[in-house]
């Protein structure tokens, strides 16, 4: 299991997976916007997604999980 | 023993004691350590030397400890091989700790076997590269051991921005014994085998009670990605000494030379096409840094530095034209592409690196800005920011910088601008030199005029659009000087090299101090 984490503070504008994805690392799991950026946010390992906690929209904080891997 | 008499019998009196003292700590220690996947100390410098170009020092060094029945062990070099040799044919002083000798453990001579290559490393002005894997201090020799990591620790910073310090971490690094690393200008560590810590997984779990592993605690990936301890993470003992020699391919062998120039087969006067419509339409879109930079240098002369640590700065030596640089670039893909304490220290501290060794730095600048928060502010942003400000306004080597998009507020200051005394500044036309963002800079100026427009987002819209037309671009700045040119990104290449060529003499004065107080 492995938690993938908003870097900084911001709104997801995009969520790019969905439950049951398998993905490798560096894959785009959301992009984030923060600072006027939109930032890629990408899997720092390979793996299973097994729970999407944020949906586009949202507002998240640093640190606030956004993507479980199994 | 019977104690040779004839000349041939002194001749195989020598090569018995040569091989005796090759053997290290015997064949089964030999065998341990290939079976944790590591190299013997010999076998590194070996592998990192060109071939047959060792010469070994102090080969017969033995310890003189006759406490806790030490006297009955003495083994031939005492637990660390060193000497010197070439990598591409240059010389180069090395010292390789030897796991298979007392675990690598440091006692008095083994100390002064270290201290004579560095210092002889500093007399002929080459590098000097420490292969570590050493399970500390020697506890039978008690205090003359501590006395010799200071010496150790003093000559590290002695020789620091005098020639290349460069370690390599290969086994255990604990204690005390981190701190000559520390000191050193580049410390590679290879997964899994190796770890650095100042207090063990033991020492942790008697005072806090926490359970932690030494690679949890310390490994290679906690020092990469982590606390920023060091800058390259290897796969294996072969491939980090590989990075080394490549490492030591773009830096001089001291503060008086300049690095090799290479010839190149890159032309200079390459254009790159998609480098023009490289930077995204909307200047909210990230786009790959690395990718860009990669187009501009010598084929395939990119090389990254703690490429793992504060993703949202790229440092990184390359060539240009066969000329060594080191690169500065924020990374709009990571935080972005925002300054923040861990990107600070790392490009002061890479910066620095450069200056001191006659290494011209080409920043590329897309920075939104410094990163907000409390845990910014707490950790010292103010002081770890200042160290950037620093490195560029002491830096006497020449200084190029590129501004692809946004260079926002104090970031655009920090990241080698023309004020702080970068000699060449260019920007691509898609570049933004503002105080901030147009739509920021439009709420606070024009607040009490938006509140009374009849239709305040025609009116914001109008403003901002305004704004964007007078300083989201390069051309305020460039009517001001503060770029020099602004070039078409598919020539950036060229433009850079003229610019290097040109400044190939550089020289700058600095007022006359012991020393400045760098924000530390």
């Amino acid at each position: 299991m492995a938690d993938i984490k908003a870097p900084m503070g911001g709104k997801v504008i995009k969520v790019s997976v969905n439950v049951g994805d398998s993905i490798a690392e560096d894959d785009e799991v959301a992009v984030l916007e923060a600072m006027k950026m939109e930032m890629p946010i990408l899997s720092e390992e390979d793996g299973t997604v097994a729970e999407v906690k944020v949906s586009a929209g949202q507002t998240v904080e640093a640190e606030q999980v956004l993507v479980v891997l199994s | 023993m019977k104690v040779p008499e004839t000349t041939k019998e002194k001749i195989a009196e020598l090569k018995r004691r040569d091989d005796e003292a090759k053997m290290g700590g015997g064949q089964g220690r030999i065998d341990a350590q290939h079976a944790k996947g590591k190299m013997t100390a010999r076998e590194r410098i070996e592998a990192l030397l060109d071939e047959g170009s060792f010469s070994e020092f102090d080969r017969f060094v033995v310890h003189r400890c006759n406490d806790f029945g030490m006297e009955k062990s003495k083994i031939p070099g005492d637990g660390v091989v060193t000497g010197y040799g070439t990598v591409n044919g240059r010389p180069l002083f090395v010292f390789s700790q030897d796991f298979t000798v007392f675990g690598g453990s440091l006692s008095g001579p083994f100390g002064e076997k270290v201290c004579k290559v560095m210092d002889l490393a500093v007399k002929a002005g080459a590098p000097i590269v420490g292969l570590n894997d050493s399970g500390g201090a020697r506890i039978q020799e008690g205090v003359v051991s501590l006395g010799s990591y200071g010496e150790i620790f003093r000559r590290n910073v002695l020789a620091s921005g005098v020639v290349p310090q460069i370690s390599a971490i290969m086994g255990p690094c604990a204690g005390g014994a981190v701190y000559s690393p520390a000191i050193t200008d580049f410390i590679f560590m290879v997964d899994q085998t190796s770890y650095m810590h100042i207090t063990g997984p033991q020492v942790i779990k008697t005072v806090t009670g926490e359970d932690v592993t030494s690679e949890t605690l310390g490994g290679a990936k906690v020092h990469n990605t982590k606390s920023g301890v060091a800058q390259f993470m290897c796969n294996s003992d072969a491939e980090c000494l590989e990075q080394v020699r490549k490492l030591l391919s773009y830096l001089p062998q001291n503060w008086e030379q300049k690095p090799p120039e290479l010839t190149c087969a890159d032309s200079s006067e390459r254009a790159d096409k998609d480098l023009d419509d490289f930077i995204p339409d909307s200047s909210k879109a990230p786009y790959n840094m690395k990718q860009l930079i990669k187009k501009v240098v010598d084929k395939g002369s990119f090389f990254e530095q703690a490429k793992h640590f504060a993703k949202n700065m790229i440092t990184a030596f390359a060539r240009l034209g066969g000329m060594s640089v080191g690169i500065v670039a924020n990374n709009p893909m990571h935080l972005a592409g925002c300054l923040d304490i861990d990107a600070s220290r790392k490009c002061s501290r890479f910066v620095r690196f450069c200056d001191a060794f006659n290494i011209p730095v080409i920043t590329f600048v897309d920075v939104p800005g410094f990163l907000p928060g409390i845990h910014q502010e707490y950790g010292g942003i103010i002081t770890h920011g200042s160290k950037v400000i620093y490195a560029y306004c002491e830096a006497t080597v020449p200084l190029i910088t590129v501004i692809t998009r946004k260079a926002y507020g104090g970031a655009y200051d920090v990241m080698g601008s023309k004020h702080h005394g970068a000699d060449v500044n260019f920007a691509f036309p898609t570049a933004e030199i503002a105080v901030m963002g147009p739509e920021g800079a439009v709420n606070i100026i024009f607040r009490k005029e938006i509140n009374e427009a009849e239709d305040k987002a025609a009116r914001h819209k109008e403003l901002v659009d305004n704004y964007r037309a007078r300083f989201a671009s390069p051309y305020y700045a460039a009517e001001l000087g503060y770029v020099d040119e602004i070039i078409m990104p598919s020539q950036t290449r060229s433009k850079v090299i003229r610019a290097l060529n040109a400044l190939k003499n550089k020289r700058t004065f600095r007022p006359v101090r012991r020393h400045g107080n760098v924000p530390l």
